[in-house]
């Protein structure tokens, strides 16, 4: 096709679009819900990654960080470094806070920040009143708060806590922490002068003790030659870690990946829903063009050109509607602001971005396609010589082995788009694969309830029969409606067994498994008066009470395991920091051994290791590996001597790494311990802390509750998103009962004369949508189930139950939605007039 | 050659559920410039058939048909397009405007696919010439039906055809508009010298035809 030519069909095109634009709406709108969904996804993820990218510097709080783990930097090494750069030292514990001059005083575990004048960095620390910040450094004995405690503990300015035995000065409130990328993101904390450390006990376990020094280059021109020098100040110190911005906040960049590919998929499917309803309304609105385009080709266009019109005006509504749903999604980044900003601290702007337009382009375009190729080849079925007869055939989708050939590769090239952006591919292909089983499921459904309803076994009233006719027509919109509404019926039923059966297992660990309390950092001497008052307190207190010392994998078979093992292996969390491990004589309950023996107490010199069996899988460890430990800078090397089942799920004290004690209990170590309670109201926080001022508590009932807070929040966001998928389905249901007006019409005009009521015609909608609501719920829920117990059973490990509720109220809530729109849409057509008709105007 | 149009022995058959029926057989006949023909019958005849074979519209079955010297029969849908575009203009009876274009955008689409320049002022120029200069911007559910059968001709003969193919221009007219279209037709193809098959039911309108063709039965019983 010549340019000219092009130009010409572009001049129709946008001619005839802007004429009847209002025939394609529900194209329109499915389109623009869900490509704007796809752009608020892209939007919002392209966003966060350019705010933790800019202020990568900002979050790590230092143009690098020397992390010295638990002990204090060796500070030679350390003023070699501030002779070159500005260093901040900041050392971060967890504690308790505690009131002491309420009428009921209250407790929280908290991570505290200690900081010196040089703080922060980078970014800016959000609090109030002014001035409080640079107090903390002046005036001895003071503290910030963050909002939470401020108001979990009932606080006033100037009201005195107690940290560990040493009262504080509550001096202000910490909104906002420019450097969020350690363990601040979700849990409460404080921020103090570095000073008011040493008067504080802080023990290395119990206390999660951190030394960090971050440094800002007053020259970042040099910043690569100042990196060099620091790194050679450092370079025979194996104990320090040196992090850069780009490491920082990688934990929160993952669960944006992983969020965003899940989300992705969400709107893919809403896509290809919507593609349902665009090769239905396509070809109705072709079928009402047919006598246009017959002229057009008695004029003497070809059918070619004729179908370049068309796809030129679906190319332009494209354009459109893609720049208007990127335009859009910019309008959802300061809502997800508000809420990133609370929590994170971050602050999210959106940007421009040509490959994110590009994409939801290319993605709206690949679906148009596929979908629109068999309808707009249906105008090669339109002669001119029907202008002769006046008689026009209704169109059929038009298949040939090249268009489905077309269709399959570039179905092939959106799955790929999809998957291969995304972070876990498999994930994605296993989704898709998923997704065409259904479709093809319920296809392959709509046909049988057709098939099985045209036998017409059945002996039923007026409207039944109507109904089934209805269902039973050659252009029967039950094909569509059983496709979109069940694939999003899927999608959400899935999403909701997954949410109820893991929000129901986490909350139902609570009395049943966990304990009441979780203690940290009792010494040596400590223990034998800890459980004396554990029992005065309550006899029947069941107490567990394990060593604790800290060790770091260094090697595995003398080689660094970091050096192999990427950050996306599951169980990268053990070789990431150094770890929490005991030991203990016997095999515990809740931990059999899968491979491999226990102790062998003949070796009492030698070090033993017990390890998770999941790490040793993920690892690639087997049974006689050498595991090299760091325990307070020593290295030692023991043997893998078996794998045990370590379930997390129980909140029990659980280990990957257990020792075998005839070595380990030797070693200097702090002790663990679990309570749960018989009388949990016997037991008085504050009191507790009196005596134990360095010991940290948690209360495993106010940390699951904030646990399923945020998944209460994660899963209503993600049902919310899901529900698109419904949207999307009740908007190509609607578009098909539009497709039908003329038919709807005339056959109501028809029963109008024949004496029907409206009663018995309404009635005929809601049976023909029940027989066909049935068969959607069914299948639906059979897929879900396989999917969500897929889930719930091997990816979380959890166990898995029909959730006979949620059945309810997804089924209802969707049904009802459906059936009204169905009435309404047909309520329209419903009184006719009858002039008009019989003088076929 | 020198004829516009020459139909040798040409049959049409259509087979439905394996019957053969015959619409067309063995017609034959020869067509002037400048010549207007009328082609009559019962419904049914195969009148309409025939020149949707003139017009390219159907393939016949068998026999040759000429246009001009080339045999349309064995071209390709592409080529009879671009024959037809150029060359043959096409009335119906049911006007077929293409409802969401106006009068003026119905008459210059024929002139526009042609790559003619001026598209709208020649457009205009055959609209005022039929009466309906003040109709340029309306949509053909705003004309009445003899200045939406006035626009059709107007869409037919803008590219100076040689060849009108009329299929009942007035079967869905009153007598006045009748008369008008018809009167409006026959002087459009005097002024321009162009031909005429008409298909139509109306002996009145069949008298004012050089030549009359009667169609029986799918065979032409007179050749007048």
């Amino acid at each position: 096709m010549k340019i000219n030519d092009l130009s010409l069909y572009s001049k129709y095109a946008f001619r005839d679009l802007l004429r009847s634009y209002s025939k394609i709406l529900s194209i329109i709108i499915t389109l623009l819900i869900s490509l704007f969904i796809l752009s608020a996804i892209l939007t919002i993820e392209d966003s966060l990654e350019n705010e933790l990218n800019e202020n990568s510097k900002v979050l790590l709080g230092g143009d690098l960080e020397i992390d010295y783990n638990n002990r204090e930097g060796d500070k030679n090494l350390i003023k070699q470094v501030e002779n070159i750069s500005t260093v901040s030292q900041i050392v971060e514990f967890s504690t308790m806070i505690s009131t002491i001059e309420k009428k009921q005083n209250k407790t929280s575990f908290t991570r505290i920040k200690a900081i010196d004048q040089n703080y922060p960095l980078y970014g800016d620390v959000i609090f109030e009143p002014v001035g409080s910040l640079k107090k903390l450094n002046e005036i001895d004995n003071t503290i910030l708060v963050n909002e939470n405690i401020f108001k979990n503990l009932n606080l006033k300015i100037n009201d005195i806590v107690k940290v560990q035995n040493i009262k504080f000065k509550v001096i202000g409130v910490v909104k906002v922490l420019p450097d969020i990328g350690g363990a601040f993101v979700f849990g409460d904390f404080a921020l103090t002068g570095k000073k008011t450390l040493d008067k504080l006990e802080l023990n290395t376990l119990g206390s999660f003790l951190n030394y960090e020094y971050k440094i800002k280059f007053d020259d970042y021109k040099n910043k690569d030659k100042k990196i060099n020098e620091i790194k050679k100040i450092f370079k025979n110190n194996d104990k320090v870690k040196i992090r850069y911005p780009e490491n920082s906040a990688g934990g929160i960049k993952r669960i944006i990946d992983n969020f965003s590919q899940f989300l992705s998929l969400v709107s893919i499917s809403a896509m290809l829903i919507a593609g349902i309803g665009i090769a239905n309304t396509l070809l109705s609105f072709i079928n009402q063009k047919n006598s246009s385009i017959a002229v057009q080709k008695a004029i003497g266009i070809n059918s070619g050109n004729i179908k370049t019109i068309y796809y030129l005006q679906l190319l332009i509504s494209l354009i459109f509607i893609s720049l208007v749903a990127y335009g859009l999604s910019f309008f959802l980044v300061p809502v997800v602001d508000k809420y990133i900003s609370d929590g994170l601290g971050l602050n999210i702007q959106a940007s421009f971005s040509l490959t994110n337009l590009f994409i939801v382009f290319m993605v709206g375009l690949l679906v148009i396609i596929i979908f629109s190729i068999p309808t707009v080849n249906s105008i090669d079925q339109i002669k001119a010589s029907s202008l002769f007869r006046n008689v026009f055939q209704s169109l059929q989708f038009k298949y040939s082995k090249l268009s489905i050939s077309l269709s399959l590769l570039l179905l092939t090239i959106l799955i790929s788009l999809f998957a291969f952006r995304s972070s876990i591919p498999t994930y994605s292909l296993i989704y898709f694969a998923s997704f065409f089983v259904c479709l093809a499921v319920f296809f392959y459904v709509s046909r049988f309830i057709i098939l099985l309803l045209r036998n017409n076994l059945f002996n039923l009233g007026i409207s039944s029969k109507i109904a089934i006719k209805n269902i039973t027509q050659s252009k029967s919109i039950t094909p569509i409606t059983v496709m979109s509404l069940g694939l999003g019926m899927t999608l959400l039923l899935t999403l909701a067994f997954v949410g109820s059966n893991f929000k129901r297992e986490i909350a139902k660990s609570i009395p049943e498994i966990a304990p009441d309390y979780f203690f940290l950092g009792i010494q040596n001497n400590q223990k034998n008066l800890f459980k004396k008052i554990i029992i005065d307190t309550d006899k029947e207190a069941v107490t567990e009470i394990v060593p604790m010392v800290s060790a770091g994998l260094v090697k595995i078979n003398g080689i660094d395991p970091n050096t192999y093992i990427s950050n996306s292996n599951d169980s990268y969390w053990v070789i990431m920091n150094d770890r929490r491990v005991s030991w203990v004589n016997t095999i515990p309950k809740d931990n059999p051994i899968l491979e491999g023996s226990w102790w062998d107490t003949s070796k009492p010199n030698k070090l033993q290791i017990s390890l998770d069996s999941k790490v040793a899988k993920d690892f690639g460890v087997n049974i006689g590996d050498k595991f090299t430990l760091r325990i307070y800078g020593r290295e030692i090397e023991g043997e893998v001597v078996n794998f045990r089942l370590v379930n997390y799920q129980d909140l029990s004290i659980n280990f990957a790494m257990l020792l075998n004690p005839q070595f380990a209990e030797n070693i200097p170590h702090e002790y663990l311990s679990t309570i749960k309670f018989k009388n949990i109201k016997s037991f008085n926080e504050v009191n507790f802390l009196d005596k134990f001022p360095s010991v940290s508590i948690i209360k495993i009932s106010d940390y699951l509750s904030k646990v399923t807070d945020v998944l209460n929040k994660v899963f209503i966001a993600v049902s919310i998103i899901s529900a698109v998928t419904v949207i999307i389905g009740l908007v190509v249901i609607s578009s098909a009962i539009i497709v039908q007006r003329k038919i709807k019409i005339f056959q109501n005009l028809v029963f109008k004369i024949l004496g029907f009521s409206k009663k018995e015609i309404i009635m005929s909608s809601i049976i023909e949508f029940i027989i066909s609501f049935l068969s959607i719920i069914f299948f639906s829920t059979i897929f879900a189930v396989l999917a969500s117990k897929f889930i719930i059973e091997n990816i979380f490990q959890l166990k898995w139950l029909f959730e006979i509720n949620i059945f309810f109220y997804v089924t209802i809530g969707v049904g009802v939605a459906t059936l009204a729109l169905i009435i309404i849409t047909n309520f329209r057509y419903l009184s006719p007039k009858v002039y008009p008709l019989v003088r076929n105007e | 050659m020198n004829k516009l149009l020459k139909l040798s022995n040409v049959s049409l058959n259509y087979t439905i559920d394996n019957n053969s029926i015959n619409i067309l057989k063995n017609i034959s006949f020869e067509v002037d410039y400048k010549e207007t023909i009328s082609i009559v019958g019962e419904s049914g005849s195969g009148k309409t058939s025939l020149i949707m074979l003139i017009g390219g519209l159907e393939k016949n079955s068998a026999g040759n048909i000429f246009f001009k010297d080339s045999e349309i029969s064995n071209m390709t849908e592409d080529e009879i397009s671009e024959i037809r575009r150029k060359n043959i203009g096409i009335v119906f009876q049911s006007f077929y405007l293409i409802p969401n274009y106006t009068a003026l955008e119905n008459v210059s689409l024929s002139l526009e696919i042609n790559k003619l320049d001026n598209a709208t002022k020649k457009a205009k120029e055959i609209l005022d010439r039929f009466g309906l200069s003040n109709r340029f911007n309306n949509l053909p559910s705003q004309l009445s039906g003899g200045e939406q059968q006035r626009v059709a001709i107007a869409r037919s003969v803008v590219m100076k055809p040689e060849l009108i193919l009329a299929d009942e221009p007035t079967g869905n007219l009153d007598s006045e508009n009748t008369e008008n279209i018809s009167s409006l037709l026959f002087n459009y193809i005097k002024d321009e010298n162009a031909s005429l098959i008409m298909v139509t039911h109306d002996n009145n309108l069949a008298n004012l035809t050089k030549r009359k063709i009667i169609i029986k039965d799918g065979v032409i019983s007179e050749n007048q």
